[in-house]
């Protein structure tokens, strides 16, 4: 190991000398707490701090609200801002550590460029924790009282100096001029970094912890901490892992100039699951704690293979109800209810079109418009740079977000197949901000596109199989691409069923291509409505979407299933198909969540472990069915 | 296109709220550009007559005649807005709903010229009428009125966000008093889009934007005990500005 001797007395020039290159942020006091800020004055710094209110690579790196892009009418693209140099200096391990889980999420599966210039200009000092604070855990993990990696220095109080390990160039640079560290500075650091590591006696014991929290979901403590939680948010505010943000567009009263934002957002607050007419997608909060404390806890290694939690307490100082982790899985533990075995999930492989700048929405322009029922409207785009729309495919069942600007994004399943050349299709329902401004819009408009996202339908594992599609209301738009899809390519797959139900038949989407599907040799088409109006004439079956089951002639053992509709509907076909002896297997579902970035970063598409948005929308039903808290 | 033309109307209420507006300078001139007031007796002399595309009422219903005049009102507007507390949850004049003493009673406390009054307890408006859009806090907070104004002139949802003032306070990195002085603040169960102004200034939040959308006011309550309050302070608490609404009835009823 490389390291330096820094005396006390020297701190100050030692932190003058960073501060010619770099703006240096380091703890300070603020009322009986410390929080990073800039340090103008280097007696204001207060290394001896137990920790802070924000945690620093989070305030500073992942930063509390910033501008995505700039627009007036139609989008004006932003680059990330060129951020000076700056160095972090005093960052407790835990914090270090919980910067390297938030670089899992930021730097992989499409980077994000505004994080990762400021990361990349960051400098990191760290510094080990010899008397460690009250509330942290961190030895639980192995994510503290001492860093192991991740800095540039590392610092050890050691009474009158420091001792500065060097981790990286950029840290070799900074130590010029320092005397090497003796044998006696070393063993001086190991014992009392050994004794800092005793003084923690909070502690989480790790192992087979996700197993452990899957298999009691329901245990009663629970319900203790849902009586107590506050629902105030500041665990997650706090949380040096916790990245979870919305994304909003604000505009100026030109109401066409403006920018669009992210803020740090919450899964403990009620409306980070909501969508278009207010529904809510996790609407009790029982489940909203749990997301977040089997996130931490588990979920986060599940996705990203780093910890979602780094023990750094800070959850537990800020809560005015002191609900604590550690306290909630000793509870666990001592009195568990392993009912039954658990496979914990795992995301599959990851699929990601690298592209220079994930915020950056392509322009498209409408080419033309057809209504299909008094609100759903399909639209037919182009991108305006013909050479973005040559080389744009996608898989059926995919999804594009879809800017309006001014108004805000969101996530739509593409309704076209890729075969179609030179444009693609959206069907879209007027049920929220976005998808009103859009039925607003006419042929020759321009609209902002970012995608494709996600994994589709299993069209290649269908290929000689028999194929059944169950279709509700609007969830037959994901699914008109298979239909296509199959159209052109007949002859791979087995026999064809369509099952499509709606409220009424004047819901019904896509009429004048149905006498077009009944022509796919070996297919069929079944409509069912749940009520026909007075004096409207419909010659097909009336009941909800699973009484078409007794008409179906697909061979059981060698069909897959592919169903979209809404929640309910899903789940009383899945159910209904279970208990036919359907396996859950060949079923397929798509599944729709509240979506900010479609690129696994804002959280609020999250299902348990599930990104809905990178690792669907299209699941098969046996892969998620054991999640934590079920899929409907 | 015709600018949207917007009144304004004042219930039982300090008038705080109309004086927000009148403070939004420098925007007012700006939105005074985009539409067109008609009515805002506090601010013009010449006011005119309905229908309005929107209208922003303050105060809280405690009359007979308020309670007419709001019926009207709500016709004569296609967008209708609570603004600040009073209209929102009944605000400070619902203290009077759980005094425990009899309308006239208090009628006779506060005025001494009693034969043409008539009153009933205080109410928002929505307690009477549909409302389209809500403006919390004691007084509305000027920024979210222009955001809602924006939404309304775009046709939007304004997609405000309630959940508790913390977060706001977090961001700050307030200390928070409850942990550090223990001074008995609403914050964690009150709705967001202040700032988290009053803690910002070392002041307990009182709960003037009503409760936040997921609310465990009973809880609160608790540690308001904890924290040595009285019983009736507590219940104080959770009556002064939303004590009308079922969130924040339950802390009163939790101790
Ligand atoms: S800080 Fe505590 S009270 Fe607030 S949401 Fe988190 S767990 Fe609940
Ligand atoms: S969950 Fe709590 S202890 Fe763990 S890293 Fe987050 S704030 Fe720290
Ligand atoms: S989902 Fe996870 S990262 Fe997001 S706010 Fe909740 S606990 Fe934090
Ligand atoms: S001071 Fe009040 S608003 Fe701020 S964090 Fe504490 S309880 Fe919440
Ligand atoms: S993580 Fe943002 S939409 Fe999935």
């Amino acid at each position: 190991m490389e390291a330096y001797i820094l005396p006390k007395a020297e701190l100050g020039n030692f932190v003058a000398a960073l501060k010619k290159d770099n703006e240096v942020l380091g703890p300070v006091a603020k009322g009986d707490e410390y929080v990073f800020a800039p340090i103008e004055d280097v007696e204001a710094l207060c290394l001896d701090y137990d920790t802070t209110i924000l945690p620093p690579a989070k305030k500073f790196i992942h930063m509390p609200g910033e501008v995505l892009y700039e627009f007036e009418g139609v989008v004006e693209g932003k680059t990330p801002e060129k951020v000076g140099k700056r160095v972090l200096f005093g960052v407790h391990a835990c914090d270090l550590n919980g910067l390297l889980s938030l670089d899992k999420v930021f730097l992989e599966t499409y980077p994000d460029p505004y994080y990762k210039a400021r990361r990349e200009n960051t400098a990191i000092v760290a510094l080990n924790c010899v008397s460690p604070c009250s509330d942290g855990f961190c030895a639980s993990f192995n994510t503290g009282p001492s860093a192991d990696i991740g800095f540039d220095l590392c610092l050890t109080d050691l009474g009158d100096r420091y001792m500065v390990e060097v981790g990286s160039n950029k840290g070799r640079e900074m130590v010029k001029g320092l005397n090497a560290a003796s044998n006696e500075d070393f063993i001086a650091r190991n014992r009392s970094l050994r004794v800092a590591q005793q003084q923690i006696t909070r502690r989480i014991d790790a192992d087979n912890l996700g197993v452990l929290l899957h298999q009691n979901y329901d245990h009663p403590v629970w319900r203790e901490v849902k009586e107590e939680c506050l629902a105030c948010g500041s665990c997650t505010s706090v949380c040096p892992t916790c990245y979870c943000f919305g994304v909003k567009d604000y505009v100026d009263l030109t109401l066409e100039k403006g920018e669009r934002q992210r803020f740090w957002d919450s899964c403990m607050f009620y409306e980070f699951s909501r969508v278009a007419m207010d529904h809510i997608f996790v609407p009790d909060r029982e489940t909203r704690i749990k997301q977040r404390m089997y996130h931490k806890l588990t979920y986060y290694q599940q996705q990203f293979e780093a910890p979602g939690c780094v023990g750094c307490g800070r959850c537990v100082t800020t809560c005015i109800k002191r609900i604590d982790p550690v306290e909630i899985v000793a509870k666990i533990q001592a009195d568990p209810k392993p009912e039954k075995e658990v496979k914990l999930y795992t995301p599959p492989e990851k699929k990601v079109k690298p592209e220079l700048d994930p915020w950056e929405p392509q322009k498209a322009v409408i080419k033309s418009i057809k209504q299909q029922t008094p609100d759903v409207r399909t639209y037919t785009f182009a991108f305006v740079d013909p050479e973005v729309q040559e080389a744009y495919t996608y898989d059926p069942g995919v999804f594009n977000m879809i800017s309006v600007f001014g108004v805000g994004e969101s996530a739509i399943s593409i309704s076209s197949c890729a075969d179609l050349k030179g444009v693609f299709q959206h069907t879209i329902r007027a049920v929220g901000n976005v998808t009103n401004a859009l039925a607003e819009l006419k042929e020759g408009d321009i609209v902002g596109i970012r995608g494709p996202f996600g994994f589709g339908w299993p069209v290649e594992e269908m290929k000689g199989k028999d194929v059944l599609l169950v279709a509700g209301g609007i969830g037959l738009a994901p699914l008109r691409p298979v239909i296509k899809y199959i159209q052109a390519r007949r002859n791979e797959y087995g026999k064809f069923e369509i099952l499509y139900g709606c409220r009424t038949p004047e819901g019904m989407l896509f009429t004048d291509e149905y006498d077009e599907w009944r022509k796919i040799p070996d297919t069929r088409l079944h409509l069912t409505v749940d009520l026909v109006p007075p004096g409207c004439e419909w010659g097909h079956c009336i009941g909800v979407v699973t009484t078409l089951f007794n008409k179906i002639s697909v061979d059981k053992a060698n069909t897959v299933v592919l169903t979209c509709g809404p929640d309910i509907m899903m789940k009383f076909v899945v159910l209904d198909l279970l208990k036919r002896g359907w396996s859950p297997e060949q079923i397929y579902v798509s599944l729709e969540r509240r979506m900010s970035c479609g690129i696994k970063k804002c959280g609020n598409c999250q299902m348990g472990p599930v990104f809905v948005c990178q690792d669907g929308p299209v699941f098969r039903y046996a892969d998620i069915m054991d999640l934590p808290g079920g899929v409907f | 296109m015709a600018k949207p033309t917007i009144a304004f109307f004042k219930f039982s209420s300090c008038a705080g709220c109309q004086l927000n507006v009148l403070n939004l300078e420098p925007v007012l001139l700006d939105i005074v550009g985009a539409v067109d007031i008609r009515y805002f007796v506090m601010a013009k002399r010449e006011n005119f007559e309905g229908p309005y595309d929107i209208g922003f009422v303050e105060g809280a219903v405690t009359s007979p005649r308020e309670l007419m005049e709001l019926k009207k009102i709500r016709e004569e507007c296609k967008i209708l807005v609570a603004q600040g507390a009073c209209a929102c949850h009944g605000g400070i004049p619902s203290v009077k709903n759980f005094s425990g003493m009899t309308q006239r009673e208090m009628e006779e406390k506060v005025y001494t010229e009693l034969w043409d009054l008539k009153s009933f307890p205080a109410h928002g408006i929505d307690y009477y009428v549909k409302v389209d859009a809500y403006l919390k806090g004691c007084p509305m907070d000027k920024d979210e009125f222009v955001m809602l104004v924006k939404s309304a002139l775009k046709g939007l949802n304004p997609l405000f966000r309630y959940h508790s003032v913390c977060n706001e306070c977090k961001l700050k990195e307030n200390n928070c008093l409850v942990l550090t002085k223990g001074i008995p603040c609403m914050g964690t169960v009150t709705a967001a889009g202040c700032g988290a102004q009053c803690p910002s200034l070392g002041r307990a939040c009182e709960g003037c934007r009503g409760p936040a959308s997921d609310c465990n006011a009973a809880s609160l309550a608790r540690t308001f005990i904890d924290l040595g309050l009285s019983r009736d302070d507590v219940v104080r608490k959770f009556r002064k500005y939303a004590g009308n609404t079922p969130e924040f009835s339950k802390g009163a009823e939790a101790v």
